[in-house]
């Protein structure tokens, strides 16, 4: 009841003089259902930082190294006070440059020092590190003065080339794609709408549950949708043309699937039993081009992030 | 005999006096205002001006100019793909209006209040040490509320 008034009150804005248009309307819609599917760009966004090419590091390297000749002298005098034991540590850790002598020949050119530095060089600067009391290995993993080790960027799915991971190329978004049984076909999932008329987002999201389990957290992005994609009744994908002329000859029998891009945030995405798919996959946009039909990767590729 | 050994005991604490000589002392207060502005001058601080001979300067140059035409190629590039996301965005609402009315108007209803989801997070140097969150359970945050 409460669908079709709104059915009802959305046609009155748009044709507020001719009610019965708008039955029409509803009939048109629970017959083309079937030939509607929503589909859903479900996507995990990278955990780490993207990944440097060559040029990138040696540049950023490159930088470094100059912001590290042009600065100033490290202020030692406002850090440690004279004449304390902590002053005695850091000056005893710096490695103190070579100071100009008299009648001394110097192959580097000759010393230019102020603040106990070398002008002409970039300032190294050594933090002592505190004597830990040396007893079991145990203790030193706990102490708060321990070297920082951080965690690989690769992982353990990347060794094993695990495509159903979603710890897999950590740098990358990654893509969900399945093997439907029916045709042997990569692609993104898609769910035909049913007679209840629901909002292409919900049904995506519904779908998705069903699909891969109640335990996943996703965030959708938008309620609406990002591209469509447009198949003829042997369910095959029409190329996409920027002409509409074309199409227009057997638009009644078009199926079309509407993509909704959402996120997932946390679960386990486990494939349901029941579902009539073979495999499913988490995949960069490099490795989806590899697997789908070059005419699906040309209607979605540019969805799909760089990074 | 007794008054000699006194008077050269005089005289060795005499002789001990004062060494170094009596400085301007500065209040504590006013000393601890200049260091924080010796800090911050340049004075005695500032590294030799960095002289590039004609080769060095040329490759400085190559380089930056490298590095901002790489910059140049990302913007464009990410330029493109914007576009033709946003004029796939505009076939597929334009499409979806000819064959559903209800669809189309229920997925262009504005999203009030609408925030991005907690759980989200900014990608990281290094992966925390638990890389992804696998014991979600919807149920869990209701029941507790």
């Amino acid at each position: 009841m409460f669908k079709n008034l709104r059915i009802g009150s959305s046609c009155n804005s748009i044709n507020k003089r001719n009610f019965s248009s708008c039955l029409v309307l509803k009939n048109e819609v629970s017959n083309s259902n079937s030939l509607i599917n929503a589909g859903i760009l479900l996507s995990r966004n990278p955990i780490v930082t993207a990944d440097m090419n060559d040029f990138e590091k040696k540049y950023y390297k490159y930088q470094e190294e100059l912001s590290r000749r042009l600065m100033w002298t490290f202020p030692q005098f406002f850090y440690f006070r004279k004449g304390t034991l902590a002053e005695r540590r850091f000056l005893d850790a710096q490695r103190g440059p070579v100071s100009k002598q008299p009648g001394v020949w110097f192959p580097k050119g000759v010393p230019d020092i102020m603040h106990n530095r070398e002008r002409r060089y970039k300032q190294e600067i050594i933090i002592p590190r505190e004597e830990t009391s040396s007893t079991s290995g145990q203790e030193d993993s706990n102490s708060i003065s321990r070297p920082i080790q951080p965690n690989s960027r690769i992982t353990k799915s990347d060794e094993l080339n695990d495509f159903k991971s979603l710890e897999r190329k950590l740098s990358r978004t990654l893509y969900l794609v399945i093997n439907t049984n029916e045709n042997n076909i990569w692609k993104f999932p898609s769910f035909q709408l049913e007679k209840d008329l629901k909002p292409l987002h919900i049904v995506a999201e519904e779908g998705l549950r069903k699909l891969g389990g109640d335990l996943i957290k996703t965030w959708t992005v938008s309620n609406t949708p990002t591209a469509v994609l447009k198949y003829s009744k042997d369910k095959k994908l029409i190329i996409d043309t920027n002409s509409n002329d074309a199409n227009n000859d057997d638009e009644t029998n078009i199926s079309r699937e509407y993509l909704i891009k959402s996120h997932i945030l946390a679960g386990k995405f486990q494939l349901q039993p029941s579902q009539n798919i073979k495999e499913f996959r988490w995949l960069t946009k490099e490795e989806i081009e590899k697997l789908v039909t070059p005419n699906y990767f040309q209607q979605i590729g540019h969805l799909l992030s760089n990074v | 005999m007794f008054s000699m050994l006194q008077r050269s005991q005089v005289a060795s604490l005499v002789s001990r006096g004062k060494r170094t000589k009596s400085k301007d002392v500065v209040n504590p207060a006013t000393q601890r205002i200049i260091t924080q502005l010796s800090v911050l001058s340049a004075a005695r601080k500032q590294p030799r001006l960095l002289k590039l001979c004609k080769e060095d300067y040329i490759k400085h140059l190559v380089i930056s100019k490298a590095w901002s035409l790489l910059n140049k190629q990302k913007q464009t590039s990410q330029r493109e793909m914007l576009q033709k996301q946003y004029d796939s965005i505009y076939k597929a609402n334009e499409d979806l209006k000819k064959v559903n009315k209800f669809l189309f108007e229920e997925a262009n209803k504005r999203e009030q209040s609408k925030r991005f989801s907690l759980e989200m997070r900014v990608p990281t140097e290094y992966p925390p040490n638990k890389v992804w969150y696998y014991d979600y359970d919807p149920n869990a945050s209701k029941n507790k509320k």
